[in-house]
């Protein structure tokens, strides 16, 4: 019952976050100079009639609140607006653009679980050993090295020297003929930005995973298990995971909104149509309603995966769930 | 101990040369824009030590100008962090109940911004007083504006932690007020966490300020800067790899500089030998 109404609260104030957040993205992008038919520059250039007809027609000179209602109301309708931009419904600009976002952001988190976890069990087994050591620089000095430079030494070793990988784009000049032959061209483009994505992470979630078993393992939760002869390793790997779900599933949890929103500088280098390149434009180009339908959703990935993990918190310990 | 302290100990070398250079450069090479027209695209040489670029600058003078603005920009970013992040996190940590909520709700909202359009903002239009700063001010403005939640985040652990701590539990039972405990014993012992904080901020600075500076947003050229000089070596890609080697060596070194610090610090801290 508790848990019910926490979980209900939660979600408003999670709601009232979106809108103070978006009310707030929606004044600063008016607030900007260059929004479309209304400033200097296009003053000097387009008729003062042509002008006054755009800006109606685009309701410019409602006062912030007013438009910000509108936009409310539309979108409680289910009406994310059209893009001024493009012209198109910001519903299929997302559409197009989410699945590629999706798929760079899934492929390169898999990577960074699969690596780290297998590190930070390593570097947990026996805390100070050579391998929880060499694992700590290795992955700290991974941290620094900055991703735009990755992505130029990627490039130029892969894609111009050796011609094993595309330089960049999603997809290839041909549309290649079949669904199979397609993904595999779709994955080869998908490689590079996933390793940009993923090597700058592995030092973070490593040392989480192996904070959280050193944890789960140095305390009397393990002894029965080691009591009964299993052997370090085990101990570590299965017993220490079991116990140490909640920070872990915790951690994913954290992960996830980069799902939608994790990729900007490396999309813009490869040029892949995702989500981050999509924003990058739409902020450049001041184009509001794609602006805040990408806040919206990155924001609402944002919430819940904090509010998930919050939860989850609490469910598993019974001092949180009852809030000594 | 003695082989996991070479390589810190190697970095830290690396990383007081970088701050070194930074000191020096406006007396030891007071023109980052000087053109050498003998020499574009020169590879690393006797005249110019780490090569020119497309302009015929060199690219040591412009790496030394570069490290000012990226450790000037870590640093200012980094205290901003702190100056917000630290009361905001040691009221939600000490007092908790409602405090703590709207402390943490102000962490999610701010997690929710685009950064982008905030630094944009920052940096493009803001009010007048904010557009005459300089370069360096305004990207530690933009960047410590969102910058500061996991300085918050930090410093409420800690706070929360030595909450519970028997000397502050002393205090208070000898009759100290809330101002007294906070500004006696909490805040003294809060100056770790915020060394701590501002190094690790001061390295997700550089990263920042390099990166809002490649896509065009930070620095405005000529001003040298890692970032725009990583991105400048884009367009060399392949014929003059000492355009890109040079930057990023100086960035890496600067960021795995500040992390290194921060970890010092950190241990530091602990007065209780820990198991890493």
């Amino acid at each position: 019952m508790r848990a019910m109404s926490a979980a209900a609260r939660r979600l408003l104030t999670s709601a009232v976050t979106l809108v103070l957040v978006t009310l707030v993205v929606f004044a600063v992008l008016v607030a900007l100079p260059g929004e479309g038919p209304g400033d200097e520059e296009s003053a000097r250039r387009l008729p003062e009639n042509y002008r006054a007809a755009l800006r109606a027609q685009y309701h410019l000179d409602d006062p912030v609140l007013v438009r910000y209602g509108r936009w409310i109301g539309d979108l409680a309708r289910g009406d994310l607006g059209a893009s001024l931009r493009e012209r198109r419904p910001v519903r299929a600009l997302l559409r197009e653009r989410l699945p590629v976002s999706l798929a760079l952001n899934a492929t390169a988190l898999a990577a960074v679980l699969l690596i780290a976890t297998p590190l930070g069990i390593a570097a947990a087994w026996k805390p100070g050993s050579g391998w929880d050591r060499v694992g700590h620089a290795t992955t700290n000095a991974l941290y620094a090295v900055p991703v735009f430079w990755v992505a130029l030494l990627l490039q130029w070793i892969f894609a111009v020297r050796l011609r094993w990988l595309p330089l960049f784009g999603i997809e290839g000049d041909q549309a290649a003929q079949g669904a199979i032959a397609r993904a595999a061209d779709v994955a080869r483009h998908l490689v590079m930005p996933a390793a940009c994505l993923t090597y700058g992470s592995l030092a973070y979630v490593s040392r989480f995973v192996r904070a959280a078993l050193v944890e789960a393992t140095s305390g009397d939760g393990g002894r029965p298990a080691r009591a009964r002869g299993a052997s370090a390793l085990r101990y570590v790997a299965v017993h220490g995971i079991r116990q140490a779900a909640v920070p872990l599933l915790t951690l994913t949890g954290f992960l996830l909104p980069r799902l939608v929103g994790g990729s900007l500088l490396v999309e813009e280098i490869f040029n892949v149509p995702g989500l981050g390149s999509l924003l990058f434009d739409s902020v450049l180009g001041r184009d509001v309603p794609v602006v805040l339908a990408l806040t919206l959703l990155t924001g609402a990935a944002t919430l819940a995966a904090i509010t998930a993990a919050d939860l989850l918190a609490a469910w598993a310990d019974p001092r949180v769930r009852h809030g000594v | 101990m003695g082989s996991d302290r070479r390589g810190p100990r190697l970095a830290i070398l690396a990383f007081a040369g970088v701050i070194a250079t930074g000191l020096a450069a406006p007396w030891v090479a007071p023109e980052p824009n000087r053109v050498d027209l003998e020499r574009i695209l020169a590879p690393p040489s006797s005249d110019h030590w780490l090569g020119t670029d497309g302009l015929g600058r060199d690219v040591l003078v412009r790496l030394a100008h570069g490290a000012r603005v990226s450790l000037g920009v870590g640093v200012v970013t980094a205290l901003l962090s702190v100056l917000i992040g630290l009361p905001l996190g040691a009221i939600a940590g000490y007092r908790g109940g409602f405090w703590d909520g709207a402390v943490s709700r102000a962490i999610e909202a701010a997690l929710c911004f685009p950064a982008l359009l905030v630094a944009l903002a920052i940096l493009s239009a803001g009010p007048g007083w904010l557009v005459r700063l300089p370069d360096t001010l305004r990207i530690a403005a933009a960047l410590g504006f969102l910058g500061w939640t996991p300085a918050a985040r930090y410093v409420r652990a800690e706070f929360l932690r030595l909450k519970g701590d028997e000397a502050i539990q002393a205090a208070r039972a000898t009759g100290a007020s809330t101002f007294r405990v906070v500004t006696r014993h909490l805040l003294p012992r809060s100056l770790g966490p915020a060394l701590v904080t501002i190094a690790f901020g001061a390295s997700a600075a550089a990263l920042g300020e390099a990166a809002l500076s490649f896509v065009g947003l930070g620095i405005s050229p000529p001003t040298a800067s890692w970032g725009e000089m990583l991105f400048e070596a884009m367009r060399h890609m392949g014929t003059a790899w000492w355009l890109a080697l040079f930057p990023g060596l100086a960035l890496f070194v600067t960021v795995y500089g500040w992390n290194g610090l921060a970890e010092a610090f950190r241990r530091a801290l602990e007065p209780r030998p820990s198991p890493s």
